[in-house]
């Protein structure tokens, strides 16, 4: 049991290890930035670090300014019925996951149980209100969350079904500083997402 | 604190029987208000927990009720007179059945164990075992054990094991490492959570004889022998309800109990320490153990179902009904866990739940919002509006309004054409 | 086992990255802190332990004690010899939530600076040495009566005896930690901006060994090289 447990875990941070060799963090330069079906517009450059991000699925890009811990940008291309935002480490530990036909509360408990799946605590949604993404329906609401280690987490969140798809804008950082200083340039961002 | 990793042997089916028959014998247990020195190996193994409890002191993961935290404190009071002042425990929520004391004497007792023990008694034997780890310091034995036997390759799967650590920094984390920030801050203390994990990881006659010491100690303190016996198949249960094929085949060593394997032999043994036991404890009392746990029995069940293991979540659900008790709560639960699930049939079940809770007194609001959406969902346009007019009448204030307002609009220019 | 080649492979690139002796300074030629100000200098976050011919590392709370004493006194003796006032901060006992917040970003930036400035890995949009806590930095010198903060953070083991642990092993144990080394990273906080004004990380040689008064006097030096006090 101690042998396949460890193995597995060592394949998995062996895993992260050398995936940290091989990649690397790229440029977002402000402009148009596109994730499959999905673009956004940026207002300033930002830094893609998706390919350093572990659990991230194919669909899903990450970006940031001063690197993961301060703030985090996720972007989504349509998210099918079955997909994730947080890759499952194992079949036994199932993330949260986008069905068809979910209640509009129902997508934004995904999103929150996504980001408690990111190992953040406490999550809280506040201020739910309507958000046109293109010419469609969405949602935009706030989140409240802390690190395991206490440190308070601000967040602002997008999302929108778009042919049966779903597109996921979300923005969390300290709220100590990091959340605000961003923040209007995220406005910027959430309204400029366009689909298709 | 990581336990995720502990040398298993085989072949251990007798052990438990035997160890027990022996009885808590060995060394001495430690004497109370015990300080080691600060160049023993012991010392070195204090300052860690020590600053191990500073951390779980100051987690967004601790569970800051005075009443709840005073509460469990108070039976291990019970449970250890001797060691009054020399223990301290905190209560974390965490969905996960765990309890685990340093030897420091700090501990922490999560949500998860607070949610599937039924009575004083069950909570009594559970606490009673770790007191036994921390009277016959298991943790530092443990540790030299490790030591003693660490050869080259034991060396590198040790290391190994550090590294794994990494990866799954938290024995109770859905997520473990998930990205590599994370990874890297979790690698500058590796050594120190290895080095945590190594004094945690008790052998399997560590945990029988902490078996027996726990249930020595809650009999002592008046509680029910067969609580002990009780607890453990409760949790054996619950694994065989896992939605997951292989948490199920785990059996005894189901992940949310990874840190306690329990086994038949244990059960078994603890059944026959009962029965030689004349029983002149009180009457279990589990409305009295509900009434404290209830101001957290929500969040504890919503925290439950965000393991995604409905199959587990709905059978503890079921025993914690059995009861009679919060049946508003309750059937609300096990809706929300059908309609996570969406398996087939799953959401017509989830209706049908919410519309039950709404019976109920203590039924949670967003139990008439959910039922609109499902009945909306199934074209019952009636249910739907009637649902969604009581949750409007019963939450005026809820952040979706605007939502359900919309929906009814839907409903009535629907029903108009 | 090319898992574990993978493992060593790249746990000795991290460690090549770690080792490097380096100082990130926010403006190239700072203000220095006016003669009489007030540094808060936060209780050095030090661990030491032994490293066994086994590989097996035992925290040591004897040599952390001493250490974290020993660099403590050194930081304090730096700031009164640049005419400096010192306060101290134990982190253990801050209990105002939002001083606690302060603290805690302090670790995140900390860690954010030590992965992307003395990491694998450089972020595009940091270009400059701009990391900050923010202004709210202001309600820590209001608390502490202190215009900059001062904090360290060192990790290291010494090894048993002569023999040296299992090579792979040790390999992998260095992915952590350099074998049988200590290093330490220090950051001064102006708390007027929440510029982390100053980092810098030190290895230690064999004539710095945090543990003695003597030793700990090098270190704590080589720490505070370039500093702006």
């Amino acid at each position: 049991m101690i042998r396949t447990n460890t193995i597995r875990l060592l394949a998995a941070s062996a895993l992260v290890m050398s995936l940290s060799a091989c990649v690397s963090v790229t440029s977002a330069p402000a402009g148009p930035y596109k994730v499959g079906t999905a673009q956004v517009t940026l207002g300033h450059e930002w830094s893609d670090i998706s390919a350093i991000m572990f659990a991230r699925p194919a669909k899903v890009r990450l970006l940031s300014m001063d690197g993961p811990l301060l703030n985090r940008l996720y972007v989504t291309d349509g998210l099918a019925p079955g997909e994730f935002m947080v890759k499952p480490m194992a079949k036994e530990r199932p993330t949260p996951t986008y069905r068809s036909g979910m209640a509009p509360t129902e997508l934004v408990e995904f999103v929150t149980d996504s980001v408690a799946a990111l190992d953040y605590q406490r999550v809280e949604t506040d201020n739910l209100r309507p958000a046109k993404v293109g010419s469609a329906d969405g949602l935009r609401f706030d989140l409240k969350a802390k690190t395991k280690e206490g440190l308070d987490i601000s967040g602002a969140a997008q999302v929108a079904e778009v042919g049966g798809k779903l597109y996921v804008v979300l923005y969390i950082a300290p709220s100590e500083h990091y959340y605000a200083a961003e923040l209007p340039e995220v406005e910027t961002v959430l309204g400029s997402v366009k689909v298709g | 604190m990581p336990r995720v990793l502990r040398p298993r042997a085989k072949g251990l089916a007798l052990l438990a029987a035997a160890v027990l028959a022996a009885a808590p014998a060995g060394a001495q247990p430690r004497a109370p208000h015990l300080r080691p020195a600060e160049t023993s190996d012991e010392g070195g193994i204090w300052a860690l927990s020590e600053k191990a409890e500073l951390a779980a002191r100051q987690s967004s993961e601790r569970n800051r009720d005075p009443a709840l935290n005073a509460y469990v404190t108070g039976v291990v009071a019970k449970l250890a007179p001797e060691y009054q002042g020399d223990i301290r425990v905190y209560v974390m929520d965490r969905p996960f059945f765990n309890a685990q004391m340093a030897p420091n004497g700090y501990g922490e007792v999560w949500s998860g164990l607070l949610l599937r023990v039924q009575s004083e008694d069950e909570l009594a034997f559970v606490l009673g075992h770790e007191v036994g780890h921390f009277a016959e310091n298991h943790s530092i034995e443990s540790f030299r054990t490790l030591k003693a036997r660490l050869g080259a390759t034991m060396a590198l799967q040790f290391a190994v094991a550090a590294v794994a650590m990494g990866a799954a920094v938290n024995a109770g984390s859905t997520q473990g490492a998930n990205d590599i920030m994370r990874a890297a801050g979790a690698l500058n203390d590796l050594l120190y959570l290895g080095q945590l994990a190594a004094y945690f990881g008790y052998s399997r006659e560590n945990e029988v004889e902490a078996d027996g010491l726990g249930f020595k100690r809650a009999v002592a303190a008046g509680y029910d022998p067969a609580a002990g016996a009780t607890l453990w198949r409760a949790l054996i249960a619950e694994t065989g309800a896992s939605s997951f094929k292989r948490v199920r085949d785990q059996e005894a060593r189901a992940n949310i109990f990874s840190t306690h394997p329990v086994s038949a032999d244990r059960v078994k043994a603890l059944d026959d320490l009962a029965a030689k036991t004349p029983t002149k404890a009180r009457a279990t009392d589990r409305k009295a153990y509900r009434a404290v746990i209830r101001p957290h029995l929500a969040a504890w069940l919503k925290d439950d179902l965000r393991r995604r293991d409905y199959g587990q979540s709905l059978a503890l659900i079921d025993r914690l009904a059995a009861e009679g008790e919060d049946q508003g709560l309750l059937t609300f639960y096990r809706a929300e866990a059908y309609r996570q699930r969406r398996g087939e049939g799953d959401l017509d079940l989830a209706r049908k739940a919410y519309a039950q809770a709404g019976t109920y007194p203590d039924a949670p609001i967003a139990a008439w919002r959910s039922l609109g959406d499902l009945a909306l969902q199934a074209g019952d346009r009636p249910a739907a509006k009637s649902a969604y007019e009581t949750y409007l009448a019963r939450a005026p204030q809820a952040q979706d309004r605007w939502l359900v307002e919309a929906s009814l609009k839907k409903l009535s220019e629907g029903s108009a054409t | 086992m090319s898992v574990f080649r993978s493992v060593a492979i790249t746990a000795c690139l991290f460690l090549a990255a770690c080792t490097t002796t380096n100082t990130g300074l926010a403006d190239k030629s700072p203000t220095k802190p006016a003669s009489g100000a007030k540094i808060l200098i936060v209780q050095p976050d030090i661990e030491l332990g032994l490293l066994t011919v086994t590989g097996l590392q035992e925290a040591r709370a004897d040599w952390s004690t001493d250490a974290r004493a020993n660099i403590k006194r050194e930081l304090e003796e730096a700031a009164t010899a640049k005419s400096h006032v010192f306060r101290s901060l134990d982190p253990t006992t801050v209990e105002d939530p939002r001083a606690l917040q302060l603290l805690r970003l302090h670790e995140a930036v900390g860690n954010s600076i030590r992965g992307f400035n003395y990491g694998l890995y450089s972020l595009p949009t940091k270009k400059s040495f701009d990391w900050t806590l923010g202004t709210g930095t202001q309600t820590l010198a209001q608390t502490y009566d202190a215009d900059y903060a001062l904090f360290t953070y060192g990790r290291g083991a010494y090894s048993s005896g002569g023999r040296k642990a299992a090579m792979v092993g040790a390999a992998l144990l260095g992915v952590s930690m350099p074998m049988a080394q200590q290093y330490a990273f220090t950051s001064l906080v102006d708390l007027k901006t929440g510029k982390v004004v100053w980092f810098n990380v030190a290895v230690a040689g064999t004539d710095s060994d945090m543990r003695s008064p003597e030793g700990a006097e090098t270190f704590a030096k080589a720490l505070l090289k370039d500093a702006p006090l």
